[in-house]
């Protein structure tokens, strides 16, 4: 029964212990989940299962095969599909090409023929686009078939990942945060996906991601990491009751009176605005993102962007530090008119924008990112500030950005970001794929720049913590701005914001028609035969015969009686 | 499918049609440029492959080229064999350094790879091409003089028959470019494209990293070399002057200059790389303005460098490439094109 057999797995990275004797054993057919804090080895052991790093000491066995000195691509054939948390599609190829690499890279094929487009490689080819256009199918996605990777959205891209792991007909499927960027319905939707993926494509998962919702709906087995060692493991209600494991992972909760927000909010509305929009539109090549944006951010405030993947939040911090040009309208700050103004000219007038991913150097020390900000400055900054405001990044000093954790590079930035003595500080997805208990510290630190007088402009995918934290909030939807006010009201009200933040009552036709059959979309027999036929010969013939008795495609009796089975 | 390969075997046979009757009526100067920039292309092509489909730097294709040159002037100077076998001989001798070079691509990316294949380059250029201890392979000082030559039985040395070695060389280019171009869109071509557009993604699904980039490799010095194992046929003798350094370097330039993902965008650049310096030189001097003015060779590897500039800035994916998007995106426009998706090759 066991497929993946993980032994005292220990891994070094210069003198931090990033594994230590970690062992885990995951069964066919099983859904884990793997969680942890920022830093705890996650990704670092799944990594190791991959075969992108090697481990210093242990031993990992699938399904009889040793992967220890197993090369990426043989453990690809063992049966081991992966998908990446940072997105690693290969962009200048179609989605339906994407899918096609991993199968024909499975096969014998030879180069030449593949040139001459002799009849085997032709026929070899029809094969692998047919089985391609099925797969894409099951997970919705047909109407991307011919689109270009590289120019889809995210969250689709994601998708996108997990078609093409399945299109290696793998046994074992690893997914690395699958859920980072998506919103809690969209999230939803994956957790259905996972399921019917499991159903149909009979795989068994290891799951690594942050977002709880996703791990305690999915997952039959949870693991728990903290500090490179296993903290805790079990089924996911008995993992979540854990004292050592909320301890860890979850932090305890906090919450902030709401009067003290308001009355805050109360006392600034007075104050001229420090940046003031109006009627922005900005966009990339023939797409306009967004229209008619008005914002304003008052010295000393905290301002929330949140609303749907896709809205444009990004794209209007974008347009506001010059990093794009806007295509109408006005930024103002400061009250000069820097609409067009170049970036580097707009980060000298104090606005700092941290990019999502957080734009720093991989490759230069703590310390020395600190210290670039005097080069924009023009004189020495004492860096002290920035390591009272981060202890930790103290001991970290010499270590390099690129081998931090993603909480400390989000500290870096931070760190760097108030050195430059900014009066506006806008931030993109801070909490992406940090742990609650880092996100908690970083939204702290906000608070702090507040108190100081520095101005903040976030977009957040947790709606929750940044309204907590903010005096007022925008909702984007579709591009515009569709509902803006005091935080505490907008906390208040949650249903006004669920409202826009869900999304418009087309979606939810669209989510009702997905709800209808546990896969997204309407099932087509045709394509769904040639997935859901890895079965014996036996039933398949028996399958076959059924059908031809009641006249009807075999992939329908298939589908009736796998509905069977899930309703039992 | 098979209608697009019929098309693109249409393309290539007139292609071939038309180029085979261009120099006919040409001096023996531009008979043997002629030649010569089918050779260059041959170069081009090879980045094509290696750069284009696969990301992969190289900083010396024209190595290759040289190494096929001469073991195929070795081949039919010291054991008169037919001139298709010496080719054949030059372009395996090429394979194999290339397969060689590709080693340490294993491991190197980038800047690093660029500074090893320079060094290769150079190693090449110095130790191997002017050095006494591989006469055997060079020839000595004065390198191999090709003056009897046959191929297929056919007489085609290089003073009296240049233009039966023209149109072999072009035939060849010929049907190496559309397996270039049939390539891009199959299964191998797809797997080398994965390893451009994510190596850990290839890795990962299955793509096997050491085989393909070895291949790639091998594949790119092979078209180099059976360019280059033409060039004693064409110049009738083989010097390492063709074959340095700066040739390598210049096939970089142009192919980035000409559109480095493009197969068309290499035979564009051996005509180029040809044609240029030598009208240059011969009808650029004379008289103006009552004084004598002369360009050289320099005033080429100038224009090289301003065209390089002023073409990353406004023609980012090469001449050719940001031709052939303004009229697709034309063509689009006008409706001619709907609903069909618009292939990068």
């Amino acid at each position: 029964m066991t497929m993946l057999r993980v032994r005292d797995i220990t891994v070094r990275f210069g003198g931090i212990v990033a594994l230590d004797g970690v062992s885990l054993d995951l069964n066919r057919g099983e859904i884990l989940g793997l969680i942890g804090p920022n830093g705890a080895g996650k990704t670092t052991l799944f990594n190791c299962i991959s075969g992108v790093i090697a481990p210093d000491k242990g031993t990992i066995f699938f399904e009889g095969h040793s992967l220890v000195y197993a090369p990426p691509h043989v453990r690809a054939r063992f049966g081991i599909a992966r998908t990446f948390q940072n997105l690693q599609l290969w962009g200048s190829m179609t989605v339906a090409e994407n899918l096609i690499v991993p199968m024909d890279a499975l096969g014998r094929r030879n180069t030449f023929s593949d040139a001459l487009h002799l009849p085997f490689s032709s026929y070899a080819e029809r094969a692998s686009m047919e089985r391609a256009r099925a797969i894409l199918h099951v997970l919705d996605l047909d109407r991307y078939a011919g689109t270009l990777a590289g120019d889809l959205p995210a969250g689709i891209q994601r998708r996108v990942e997990i078609a093409r792991a399945l299109a290696m007909r793998p046994r074992l499927l690893l997914l690395d945060e699958p859920a980072a960027g998506l919103d809690a319905q969209e999230t939803a939707r994956l957790a259905e996906l996972l399921h019917a993926v499991r159903e149909r494509f009979h795989v068994s998962m290891l799951l690594v991601d942050h977002d709880m919702s996703l791990v305690m709906r999915v997952c039959d087995y949870v693991y728990v990491l903290d500090f490179g060692k296993l903290l805790a493991r079990g089924q996911p209600a008995a993992i979540r009751g854990d004292p050592k494991v909320v301890a860890a992972y979850l932090g305890e909760e906090s919450k902030q009176p709401a009067e003290e927000i308001a009355s805050v909010a109360a006392a600034r509305l007075e104050e001229a605005p420090l940046l003031e929009v109006k009627h922005l539109a900005a966009g990339y090549g023939g797409l306009e993102v967004v229209r008619d944006i008005d914002l304003a951010v008052r010295p000393g405030e905290v301002v929330a962007c949140i609303g749907a993947n896709g809205a444009g939040k990004t794209t209007t911090l974008r347009a506001i530090s010059g990093m794009i040009h806007p295509r109408r309208g006005r930024v103002m700050f400061g009250g000069r008119d820097v609409t067009g103004t170049s970036a580097e000219r707009i980060a000298q007038l104090g606005l700092i924008h941290i990019p999502e991913g957080r734009g720093l150097f991989p490759n230069l020390s703590v310390e020395d990112t600190l210290r670039l900000v005097s080069n924009t400055a023009g004189h020495d900054v004492n860096i002290t500030p920035a390591f009272e405001l981060f202890p930790k990044l103290r001991q970290r000093r010499r270590q390099l950005v690129g081998t931090l954790s993603g909480g400390e590079q989000q500290m870096v930035a931070l760190g760097r970001a108030i050195l430059s003595q900014p009066r506006l500080v806008m931030i993109d997805e801070m909490s992406q794929g940090l742990a609650p208990t880092v996100v908690r510290q970083l939204f702290d630190i906000i608070r702090v720049f507040r108190e100081q007088g520095i101005a903040v402009l976030l977009v957040e995918q947790f709606v929750e913590s940044a309204l907590d934290v903010a005096d007022r909030a925008y909702v984007f939807e579709h591009g515009s701005i569709g509902l803006s006010g005091p935080a505490a009201e907008l906390r208040a009200d949650r249903k006004l914001v669920a409202g826009s933040y869900l999304g418009t009552a087309v979606d939810a036709t669209a989510v009702a028609a997905a709800n209808g059959d546990g896969n997204g979309h309407h099932v087509d027999p045709a394509l769904m035969e040639i997935v859901s036929v890895r079965v014996p010969a036996k039933v398949k013939r028996a399958l076959e015969q059924r059908a031809e008795v009641e006249g009807r495609p075999t992939g329908a009796v298939a589908i009736e009686l796998l509905e069977k089975v899930d309703h039992q | 499918m098979t209608s697009r390969v019929i098309f693109r075997v249409l393309v290539a046979l007139v292609a071939f049609a038309v180029l085979a009757r261009i120099p006919v009526g040409f001096d023996v100067g531009f008979k043997f440029d002629a030649g010569l920039a089918v050779i260059w292309a041959f170069g081009l092509l090879s980045l094509v492959l290696l750069t284009g489909y696969v990301g992969q730097i190289s900083l010396c294709q024209a190595t290759f080229a040289g190494v096929g040159a001469y073991a195929a002037g070795m081949m039919s100077a010291t054991f008169h064999v037919d001139y298709i076998v010496a080719v054949a001989v030059g372009v395996a001798a090429a394979f194999a350094l290339g397969v060689l070079v590709g080693l340490p691509a294993l491991r190197l990316h980038g800047i690093t790879l660029a500074i090893v294949t320079l060094g290769i380059a150079l190693v090449f250029d110095r130790y191997v091409f002017q050095d006494h201890a591989f006469e055997w392979l060079t020839g000595g000082t004065g390198g191999w003089r090709v003056g009897q030559a046959s191929m297929f039985g056919l007489q085609m040395d290089s003073s009296q028959h240049l233009m039966g070695a023209y149109v072999v060389l072009l035939a060849l280019f010929c049907v190496v470019a559309l397996l270039m171009v049939n390539l891009h869109e199959s299964g191998a071509g797809r797997r080398f494209r994965a390893i451009r557009d994510s190596e850990l993604a290839a890795a990962t699904m299955g793509v096997d990293l050491t085989r393909y980039k070895l291949l790639a490799f091998g594949m790119s010095a092979a078209i180099a070399g059976m360019g280059g194992a033409f060039y004693p046929l064409v110049a009738g003798s083989v010097s390492p002057q063709p074959f340095w350094l700066f040739t390598s370097l210049q096939f970089a330039a142009i192919a980035v200059l000409m559109g480095v993902r493009y197969v068309p965008a290499a035979a564009l650049g051996g005509a180029f790389m040809a044609f240029v310096p030598d009208v240059l030189t011969r009808y650029g001097h004379g008289t103006l303005f009552g004084r004598q003015y002369e360009i050289s060779y320099d005033w080429f590897q100038i224009a090289v460098g301003v065209l390089l500039i002023v073409q990353l800035i406004t023609l980012p994916d090469g001449v050719w490439g940001d031709l052939r998007h303004r009229v697709l995106h034309a063509r689009s426009a006008v409706g001619g094109l709907d609903g069909r998706k618009v292939k990068v090759a």
